[in-house]
């Protein structure tokens, strides 16, 4: 692949092309240090096409890895289909319950502006995660650093860095009942 | 608050304080009746405001892949590695070390595995040689130390279906669920209080999570807008209906801690076993809000 367009841009400069060994070594004799020879080979694949090279190109038993892996070109197709069907129908689902989760949503919104227009406001408001509240202000002069830092941790509108993502298998402390209260002003 | 002072008086009677202490709508002045929609005006019923906050405990494992997505996924696998390119195993593994034989048994392993077993072209090795090389192997996985065993996927919890317990169903979200004493039967709601004359709704959520609660939880409330309403119809037409407003929290770490002599029970359940605590209008308000899995 990337072999053939290197040797089709060294022939049209008329450069000679690139070869695995010393020009002066003798054939067959041992360099001394392969390494150097391993990482040209690896980096700068040999240009001499029907010999299969370790990059940059196939492996040597494709065709039959090939036929083992696809039964056929309708089996793949099928299979293909089948499974764009399948993220079809979890795709399907998974909006259909975000649009009742929305509209519960909406419905509440509108109820609380019919009931109460101020807390209607409040709630839509946007919050600032720079903004500190009074409470908050006054609760930073008496905490010591430490204290303060875990305060500050927090941003308001912003999710907190304690929001796990799910992994495979689960801690091995387990859930962690014995957390220390934090009072945090509202 | 029904809860902050029942713990500050004890002796004061549960039910109707939290009818009491519960703010009505600012529908006083008459600027904020001008700005209302016209038909609150010719409501003849008072509406009472409350608040509730769903605790969701987010799932901790992942899903398991179905049987389908399992057979795709070593089908695509299969494909991949008949297309790419060879591997430069003699520019990582030095030639005859213990590394390299490791590789190639495990590499022919694998291609077994993808391709069947009588794909790999069988080397003629000395079979001394071969057993050799084996316990070679095995001594290396030994003196290396494999590496440490991974926690089950199933918790204790699941298989004593322990409803307290937050390691219960990992893949699955978790919502906290009370049981309380309301006009002489026990009932399953989420946490629920009124609101004060000061507080926004989001605020007032929370303070009541703290009351029925205890404040032995790390949660955070996802935003300020509630995420569903429910209207109570009251018992008689004398009373006022109740406005039921549910925020969202997600809960990080600690427990519930129920204490005062109206909440006598708590749970963390999925949603079809809350279907099955709840009654069943309060089912039909609440069940959009929550997730399927």
């Amino acid at each position: 692949m990337s072999g053939v367009l290197l040797s089709s841009n060294r022939a049209k400069l008329a450069i000679p092309p690139l070869t695995s060994g010393r020009a002066y070594t003798v054939k067959g004799e041992q360099v001394g240090d392969p390494k150097k020879e391993i990482i040209r080979r690896v980096l700068y694949p040999s240009n001499i096409k029907n010999r299969p090279t370790p990059i940059g190109t196939w492996r040597p038993d494709i065709g039959r890895a090939i036929q083992r892996a696809i039964p056929s070109v309708q089996a793949h197709q099928t299979i293909e289909r089948a499974w764009l069907l399948h993220k079809r129908h979890l795709r399907k689902k998974r909006d259909a319950e975000t649009a009742r989760k929305f509209e519960c949503m909406q419905e509440a919104m509108d109820e609380l502006y019919k009931l109460d227009p101020k807390l209607y406001l409040e709630a839509n408001r946007s919050e600032d995660p720079r903004a500190r509240s009074k409470a908050e202000m006054e609760l930073m002069k008496t905490l010591k650093t430490s204290e303060m830092r875990t305060l500050a941790a927090r941003i308001r509108g912003l999710f907190p860095r304690e929001l796990r993502i799910p992994t495979d298998t689960p801690a091995r402390t387990g859930w962690n009942y014995e957390w220390k209260p934090f009072p945090r002003p509202i | 608050m029904l809860s902050r002072t029942a713990l500050k008086s004890p002796n004061a009677r549960a039910v109707s304080l939290r009818r009491a202490f519960a703010t009505e709508p600012a529908t006083s002045t008459s600027k904020a009746v001008s700005e209302l929609p016209p038909q609150s005006r010719l409501k003849k019923r008072r509406t009472v405001i409350a608040t509730s906050v769903i605790l969701n405990r987010s799932p901790i494992l992942t899903r398991t892949p179905t049987l389908f997505e399992q057979a795709f996924y070593a089908y695509q696998a299969r494909i991949r590695r008949a297309l790419h390119n060879p591997f430069p195993y003699d520019f990582y593994f030095k030639q005859g070390s213990l590394l390299e034989t490791r590789f190639n048994m495990e590499e022919r392993k694998r291609e077994r595995q993808a391709f069947g077993p009588n794909f790999v072209s069988e080397d003629v090795v000395d079979p001394e040689k071969a057993a050799a090389d084996k316990a070679a192997v095995e001594q290396l996985a030994l003196q290396e130390g494999e590496g440490e065993e991974l926690m089950p996927r199933k918790h204790a919890a699941d298989l004593s279906d322990d409803f307290k317990s937050l390691d219960r169903r990992g893949k699955r979200n978790l919502y906290l669920l009370l049981q309380v004493e309301e006009d002489g039967n026990s009932v399953w709601r989420f946490p629920e209080g009124g609101i004060e004359q000061d507080d926004f709704l989001h605020q007032a959520a929370q303070k009541d999570l703290h009351a029925e609660c205890g404040s032995h939880m790390d949660t955070w409330m996802v935003g300020r807008s509630p995420i569903g309403v429910y209207k109570r119809s009251p018992k008689s037409t004398a009373e006022a209906e109740q406005i039921v407003f549910f925020f969202k929290g997600q809960i990080m770490a600690g427990q519930a801690q129920t204490y005062g002599e109206l909440v006598k029970d708590f749970a963390w359940l999925t949603k079809e076993e809350i279907e099955k605590h709840v009654e069943k209008d309060y089912w039909d308000g609440v069940k959009d809000i929550l997730s399927d899995h």
